[in-house]
């Protein structure tokens, strides 16, 4: 093929196949592995359950619909988290981007937030907000906030500012300049922070469910914890890990529409 | 006739008065309505500064810049500029770049689709209205933002070495079409080149800069027939112009390169 050399690099079709196998292959191995050492008796089945155990108990899980209630709630936290950090996140990155003042003062700050555990803020959350949905989704919206406005603000920086000049000097409002250059140039990187605040949101989410609630995820996680329900535990971490997977990957396919990879 | 752009003793300083760079200094030039007229100086000399000026994308600087008699603040509907820079925005097609200028003005989308186009014809990219920048070759593109900045209609229209990466015979031929353009639209211009034959084949009158601080060394008549092209390279009074300007710029070009050499010479870097 013509093309060989420069598609090298890239998953092409029979590379692509190629790896996928590898990674089913080593998906088995772990899970066989896990199994091995589960039936051997050398660990404790309650931490351990086989993987027959946990296979039935997300089956069973899978087939009742209060599972689905708790699923709709942990969703609900977490997707209006995202909404409400993640729009906030863009407004204040583009706004750090904008102005050279508000990005002196405020930098510091955001700089010092953004890897702190948000968990701390917890119980000023269920104070403030008390113990419904409110601090869950508040929990959420802090941990989908840091990353986009990180990421907003470094892909503001990041703007051509030969484009910027052009789009002033045909006498554009600031409105105008944000929405025909910044806007379309932070698209990927907002994307790609996007798919990295649904992980936090949902972790923050359930963290604040483990903590104290009667609904979702986290509450059935924690349930199953004290009852000592280990297969299901598993299975609803499962559940957990494929709803986040799911969401990922919507994202990275709307990211590739705008030549993200 | 009316001067459409006065420039009165304008100079700037980069970065703060006891060191800092003087850019230009004390620059003045009058420009007739539908005058075309070239700048051409050492690289370095602050060219593009004054067009920042003018435009009104660069502040803080002393003297004064009128449009049509007025002195402007900040952007200015009447100024317009193709830079020296790529400039063409990535996302968007020709057509949409082009449009661009009109958007921003709040033209329908129907009726900037269709001045557009005019423009696009104009510069010769017919057939290219849904090409993206990418998939343009370096000339194509910087005709587009030629055709974007004449869609946007300024009464003076500065153009920064639109062919600055272009070969020498596809420069000649946007010559002759930037001339075509002029003489349709009768816009006020002013070119930057580094280009000698092209400033006096396109030319009303010559600016010819110094090395830094940029300072106006002579102003040439061009005192050639119109309409020319590039045939006018033949005449010879043609290359009585070039050698007259080039006699002035090799003694600034000389001196910048010895002064670049000397700060290489001391460790620093220039720029
Ligand atoms: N934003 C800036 N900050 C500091 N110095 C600058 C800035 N812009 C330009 N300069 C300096 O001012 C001088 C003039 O630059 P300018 O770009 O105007 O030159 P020019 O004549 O257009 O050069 P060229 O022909 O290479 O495009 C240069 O020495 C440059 O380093
Ligand atoms: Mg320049």
């Amino acid at each position: 093929m013509a093309t060989a050399g420069l598609t090298a690099f890239a998953p092409s079709q029979s590379g692509g196949v190629t790896v996928t196998m590898i990674r089913m292959l080593t998906l088995a191995g772990l899970l066989a592995a896990y199994q091995a050492i589960s039936s051997s008796g050398l660990v404790f089945t309650g931490a351990m359950p086989s993987l027959w155990a946990i296979g039935s108990a997300l089956l069973r899980q899978l087939a009742d619909a209060g599972f689905y209630a708790h699923l709709g709630i942990t969703a609900y936290e977490a997707g209006a988290g995202i909404l409400i950090g993640g729009s906030v996140g863009l407004l204040c990155g583009i706004a750090l981007g904008v102005s050279r003042l508000l990005a002196a003062v405020l930098d510091p700050w955001v700089r010092a937030l953004a890897p702190a555990p948000k968990i701390v803020f917890l119980p000023i959350l269920m104070v403030v907000f008390g113990i419904d949905a409110g601090p869950k989704i508040a929990m959420a919206a802090i941990s989908a906030f840091f990353p986009v406005a990180v990421a907003t603000f470094g892909g503001m920086r990041g703007v051509s500012p030969i484009l910027i000049r052009v789009v002033r000097s045909f006498d554009a409002s600031l409105l105008q300049l944000v929405r025909l250059v910044y806007l379309p140039s932070i698209v990927v990187p907002v994307l790609g922070s996007l798919r990295l605040a649904t992980g936090v949101a949902l972790i923050g989410a359930l963290l604040a469910e483990v903590k104290m609630s009667n609904r979702g995820l986290g509450y059935l996680i924690i349930q199953d914890y004290n009852a000592f329900r280990t297969a299901e535990m598993y299975a609803l971490l499962i559940s957990v890990f494929t709803l986040a997977l799911a969401v990922n990957a919507a994202l990275r396919a709307f990211g590739r529409r705008y030549g993200a990879v | 006739m009316a001067n459409d752009l006065e420039i009165r003793g304008v100079s700037k300083r980069y970065g703060d008065p006891p060191g800092g760079l003087l850019a230009i200094s004390d620059i003045s030039l009058n420009v007739q309505k539908g005058e075309f007229v070239s700048i051409i100086g050492p690289s370095g000399c602050g060219k593009s500064t004054l067009f920042g000026i003018i435009g009104g994308l660069v502040p803080d600087y002393d003297g004064e810049v009128r449009v049509g008699g007025q002195r402007h603040v900040g952007t200015h509907k009447d100024i317009g500029i193709v830079f020296q820079e790529e400039s063409t925005l990535p996302w968007r097609t020709v057509l949409t770049n082009v449009a661009l200028p009109l958007e921003i003005q709040g033209v329908s989308r129907a009726e900037r689709e269709e001045r557009a186009r005019h423009y696009i014809e104009l510069v010769g990219l017919a057939g290219f209205e849904n090409s993206r920048p990418v998939e343009l070759s370096g000339g194509m593109r910087q005709r587009t933002a030629i055709a974007r900045t004449l869609a946007f209609q300024p009464k003076v229209l500065l153009m920064d070495e639109p062919f600055g990466a272009l070969d020498e015979q596809t420069r000649l031929l946007l010559g002759d079409r930037v001339l075509a353009i002029h003489k349709e639209l009768k816009q006020t211009t002013l070119l930057i080149t580094h280009n000698i034959t092209e400033a006096v084949q396109l030319s009303d009158r010559v600016v010819v800069m110094s090395y830094r601080p940029g300072r106006v060394l002579r102003i040439l008549d061009i005192d050639l027939p119109r309409p020319r092209s590039s045939d006018s390279v033949t005449d010879e009074r043609f290359g009585r112009y070039v050698a007259a300007i080039w006699g002035d710029l090799r003694a600034e070009a000389s001196r910048g390169m010895k002064e670049a050499e000397a700060l290489r010479g001391t460790g620093r870097r220039a720029g």
